[in-house]
């Protein structure tokens, strides 16, 4: 079986849809081709999308029209230990109103939203279809066969959104086939089941607002973090860890997520919960240094498969990229069924959009941060300061009290070390 | 609250492919001296067996995350691709 599109799009994601949504509203003849039985049925995340600003003159109301959890008006960073916590927060009325600046979400309810919005513009979303190889005709993209029925789908243009490893790219020979764990991040994540109203009251919430808390400290000293999410009546908790540092830990995922479970303050807060759905999804952190070719004869690369993910720590960024880089592979598409030239240095434009946009502004910015998360004291020795400099801070015991300056080195010596401190200070400075 | 994936199938979705997606040549996992998959898959998929010198891959959890395709240093797999359209995992609500 043979079809024929202007374009096709690999991956019903955020990346995917957007850009299949643009060129469909421009009258393109698109293939949005999906693995899963629905777009969403495969994706995962943490939990939080953050404003996405390249939908928002299609969606002019989006948080009316999308299926949206909450929306986040409390951030928190907390510096976490077996026995104690020491919590961050940011809890504003700004964030209260629309547009709102970030939304807990489902993504097999979002996902599939998005993809349906790009199909109600004309976009031929095509489900079960796993792609098995692209087809090349004289060095160029010109579709991709499917793994199903050996089905080949053929279009000028093929833009790759399937996601961090892409095969699609890997095989059209944009990036290597393989990663270097240090660049990569495994996130798994329990999706726990609470009353609404038990949410709100135990993280300070009214109505449909969220809260979002990043935690660090809780990952037995493997790299990587703790994050709990506020859904409408459910919990996202979940874990991200670098695959190279947990690989040499010798320990699981799943332990180190049920030990945080344990932890007293965590076990507070999932107090009576029950447990909906266990998942896990790969992160691409390595962030402007891990980005691929983004575009060849025929093809183009968006979302989580060009790496646009940015982990700083305090945010985690990527559906916001990926829906960016998809309007703009869409714009490309468009640009280039006019000119009749899907070369490479017609779709060229593709990466000139990125440049002057956020997306590679900000990896480019960052570009220095992911090399920075790699201190490892980060996380197994700061929590510990910080906890035990508070405890010592509020501890009333009849012992005579030492002044602040005094009570900060000592800790501080005695945790991490004055010079490891400074160096980590100039450095955390410098890369972020 | 534990997430204990004995039960794995009690949470999460699954629309079982007969078809394995991964496949590995278990005579290169003898010679690993890592076995990073055994400890880094979250859904336990990989287990090494120390008296029988076996690796034993069982598809049918596979959360499809390719934390074993990064982490093998061996590149010990003779397959590695996404089920068949439709098959595989299925969220439903994460």
């Amino acid at each position: 079986m043979k079809r024929t599109f202007d374009a096709i799009v690999v991956g019903a994601g955020p990346a995917g849809s957007s850009a299949a949504l643009t060129m469909a509203r421009a009258g393109l003849s698109v293939a949005l081709v999906e693995r899963g039985s629905f777009p969403g049925e495969k994706n995962m995340f943490g939990g939080v999308l953050h404003r996405m600003t390249a939908l928002e003159d299609v969606f002019p109301d989006f948080w009316n029209q999308a299926p949206l959890e909450r929306h986040i008006v409390k951030k928190g960073l907390t510096f976490i230990t077996e026995e104690s916590s020491f919590n961050v927060n940011f809890d504003t009325e700004h964030n209260d109103t629309p547009p709102y600046n970030g939304y807990t979400v489902s993504r097999p309810k979002f996902d599939r939203w998005l993809a349906e919005e790009a199909v109600k513009a004309g976009a031929t979303l095509l489900t079960h279809s796993t792609v098995d190889d692209v087809i090349k005709k004289e060095g160029r993209v010109v579709g991709v066969s499917l793994l199903r029925d050996g089905a080949e789908l053929l279009a000028p243009i093929v833009i790759a959104a399937d996601g961090v490893l892409s095969f699609t790219a890997a095989k059209a020979g944009l990036k290597r086939p393989q990663f270097d764990p240090s660049e990569v991040a495994v996130g798994i994540k329990a999706l726990v089941e609470m009353p609404h109203d038990v949410i709100n009251d135990r993280f300070g919430l009214v109505c449909e607002q969220g809260a979002s808390n990043e935690i660090v400290g809780c990952t037995s000293g493997v790299r990587g973090g703790s994050f709990i999410y506020t859904n409408y009546d459910s919990l996202s908790l979940g874990m991200v860890l670098h695959l190279s540092s947990l690989n040499s830990s010798g320990k699981t995922p799943y332990d180190l997520l049920n030990e945080f479970m344990k932890q007293p303050q965590i076990a507070k807060l999932l107090r009576g919960g029950r447990l909906l759905e266990y998942s896990a999804h790969l992160v691409p952190e390595g962030g402007y240094n891990m980005i691929p070719q983004l575009f060849d004869d025929g093809i183009m690369v968006a979302g989580d498969a060009a790496g646009f993910c940015i982990v700083t720590g305090i945010n985690l960024e990527g559906i916001n990229q990926a829906t960016q880089s998809g309007v703009f592979a869409g714009k490309a598409a468009i640009q280039a069924h006019e000119q009749r030239d899907f070369s490479k240095a017609s779709l060229a434009v593709y990466k000139k959009m990125l440049e002057n946009s956020f997306v590679l502004k900000d990896l480019k910015l960052y570009r220095k941060t992911p090399k920075m998360l790699h201190n490892d004291r980060i996380y197994s020795q700061y929590s510990d300061l910080v906890c035990s400099m508070m405890e010592d801070v509020y501890r009333i015991d009849g012992a005579p009290k030492e002044t602040m300056t005094k009570l900060v080195l000592r800790n501080v010596k005695e945790k991490v070390g004055l010079k490891n401190m400074l160096a980590d200070v100039y450095g955390g400075w410098r890369a972020l | 609250m534990n997430i204990n994936l004995d039960e794995i199938f009690d949470y999460t979705s699954f629309n079982v492919d007969r078809e394995p997606h991964i496949k590995l040549n278990e005579e290169i996992c003898k010679t690993c001296d890592q076995r990073a998959c055994t400890n880094c898959c979250p859904a336990r998929c990989y287990t090494w067996d120390e008296e029988s010198q076996k690796m034993t891959f069982v598809h049918d959890g596979c959360l499809e995350c390719g934390t074993c395709y990064v982490v093998c240093g061996n590149n010990a797999f003779t397959r590695w691709r996404y089920p068949r359209g439709g098959f595989g995992v299925s969220y439903r609500m994460t």
